[in-house]
């Protein structure tokens, strides 16, 4: 026992060992082959496969029909040939006899037939055999001139499809150009409108200024030729004229900036419409926000926050910049109050 | 196409280093085969010897014959082994101490010295699959890189960088890689049995060790009260 076990040599060990290396490399080799023909036989060999048809389909139908043609012709050929043979040695033997010349003579007569038959058989075949070829050849210009009647369908059904392709191209192009000049025209007719608007905005700002120069004009010859009373009534007058001038301003300059902070403004959804809430905005003259407080809350936080939110939102105010010097001065510091029916 | 990307092919062509590589995992992988068929068969057998030697000891016969039959020291293995040492301590021991315990004990330290052979003995070359397990992908690795590196210094010199100037070199270096692979796998499959397997075994002849040990306890337990009586 305990000898046996000592001897658990290397010798099985390192031949089994290779065996398995050897193996596993067979097993490369092996499969190598197989794994590589399956992709060959996809997409690439299908391109070749079908060129190989069309370059070799004529070659393949000559090739087909000539040789039956010259294997007919070999096999007639040969064949008076061997009659000839038979007749030679066939014919010398009645003359070397030449005792039974009747038979001789109806024998000869029997191999003319023969031959005169055997001759009209090989013609026969012959006519026969050119038949053939004329008819195989007959086929095959057909074949070939279906062929081309088919290619020269194929190309002309191709150059239609280019000509349909290029007159819906050409077409693209023609309504996209029209396309683009319309839309220049639309851009030229929207210029035109808004500079005669313009001009008309300025027309109308020269006839206002020329009304208060005239206005101003009458004013002060009133105030020198009228007494001090017309004079202080004058002037009653035009603060009354310039407090409605900076109010009307005041109020397109407040209305300006509600809107916008209307659009920026995320109403609570729990916010009653009763509630109503004054807030403080303090501007620089670029319009930009300096500070937005509430001055009367509307009681719910989260209201008041929200309009907070929406003020620091909706500011820089940019239309403060074309506001006149003497007006920018109301708005450093005005009010505004909120109230969720505005948007409602 | 067929020829140019075969494996033995791709081997030849391969440069130099990664030539060398690939011949060091051939020979690991060949070393680390020979050593687990070597290692399976020897612990088969130890397993057999071991229950062939279990049912002998089991079957009734007196230890004295039992260890006349046994082979010399030098040539019993496994519990053989472990029952010889323990059982010779125990005869010299015998006529020269009195004193149960230091028999016992020297029983004791000749079957520990006979166990730490035999684990030695079991665990033959088993380090070396483990080595030829983990070391193994990382030279097919560094073969592979350094085929790698060698298709983008080729790549370089081209004009156009075109799929089948690198194909073939980065097919040559990721053989490397699939050699080391091929050698680490079964490394470490049969690392992990055949160690299992050893220590299996080992178990097995602690076991028996200690029933032995209580044998001669028992035997000697019996003498010492009827040398007082």
């Amino acid at each position: 026992m305990a000898k046996r076990e000592r001897r658990v040599g290397y010798g099985w060990p390192v031949l089994l060992a290779i065996g398995v290396h050897v193996a596993a490399l067979m097993l490369t080799l092996i499969k190598w082959p197989e794994s590589e023909s399956d992709p060959t036989s996809s997409s690439v060999v299908q391109a070749t496969l079908v060129r190989a048809e069309t370059a070799t389909d004529q070659p393949q139908q000559t090739e087909d029909s000539t040789p039956p043609a010259s294997q007919s012709e070999e096999e007639d050929a040969p064949e008076p040939e061997e009659s000839a043979p038979s007749e030679a040695s066939e014919e010398p033997e009645p003359d070397s006899e030449a005792e039974t010349t009747d038979s001789a003579v109806e024998e000869a007569k029997a191999e003319a037939q023969r031959l005169q038959e055997e001759a009209q058989r090989a013609a026969e075949q012959r006519a026969e055999a050119e038949q053939q070829r004329q008819e195989e050849a007959e086929a095959e210009r057909q074949r070939q001139e279906e062929a081309e009647a088919e290619r020269q369908r194929q190309e002309e059904a191709e150059a239609e499809r280019k000509r349909q392709a290029e007159a819906e191209a050409e077409r693209k192009r023609q309504e996209e150009a029209e396309a683009e000049k319309k839309r220049q025209e639309e851009a030229e007719a929207e210029k035109k409108r808004q500079e005669e608007a313009e001009a008309e905005k300025k027309r109308q700002e020269e006839a206002e200024a020329e009304r208060k120069r005239q206005q101003e004009l009458a004013e002060r010859a009133a105030q020198a030729n009228n007494s001090s009373l017309d004079s202080m009534i004058s002037d009653e007058e035009q603060s009354i004229a310039n407090a409605k001038q900076a109010s009307e301003a005041a109020n397109g300059f407040k209305n300006l900036v509600r809107r916008y902070v209307e659009q920026s403004w995320n109403v609570p959804s729990n916010a009653s419409s009763e509630l109503r809430a004054i807030v403080r905005i303090q501007l620089l003259p670029t319009g930009e926000l300096v500070n937005a407080t509430i001055i009367q809350s509307s009681g719910n936080s989260a209201f008041d926050h929200s309009v907070i939110n929406a003020v620091e939102k909706a500011a820089p105010f940019r239309a403060m910049r074309e506001l006149d010097a003497s007006v920018k001065g109301q708005f450093r510091e005005f009010n505004l109050d909120f109230n969720p029916e505005d948007i409602r | 196409m067929n020829d140019s990307m075969s494996i033995p092919h791709l081997i030849m062509n391969a440069s130099l280093i990664v030539q060398l590589v690939m011949l060091l995992l051939l020979a690991a992988s060949i070393a680390s085969w020979i050593i687990i068929f070597q290692r399976s068969i020897a612990l088969r057998r130890a397993e057999k010897a071991y229950q062939d030697f279990e049912d002998r000891f089991w079957s009734g016969v007196d230890l004295n014959e039992l260890y006349r039959e046994l082979p010399a020291e030098q040539e019993s293995h496994g519990a053989e082994h472990v029952f010889r040492s323990g059982f010779r301590e125990f005869n010299r021991l015998m006529p020269k101490t009195q004193s149960t315990d230091a028999v016992l004990e020297g029983v004791q330290r000749g079957q520990r010295v006979a166990l730490s052979r035999e684990e030695d003995r079991l665990q033959l070359h088993l380090t070396f699959l483990a080595t030829v397990a983990s070391a193994s992908p990382y030279i097919g690795l560094f073969g592979t890189v350094w085929g790698i590196m060698g298709s983008f210094q080729s790549l370089s010199m081209a004009q156009q960088a075109t799929l089948s100037t690198v194909a073939p070199w980065i097919a040559e270096a990721l053989v490397a890689t699939a050699m080391g692979l091929f050698a680490a796998i079964p490394a470490v499959i049969f690392y992990n049995r055949l160690s299992a397997h050893a220590g299996r075994l080992l178990g097995k002849y602690e076991n028996f060790a200690e029933e032995f040990h209580a044998i001669l306890h028992r035997n000697l337990q019996g003498r010492s009260e009827r040398e007082a009586s």
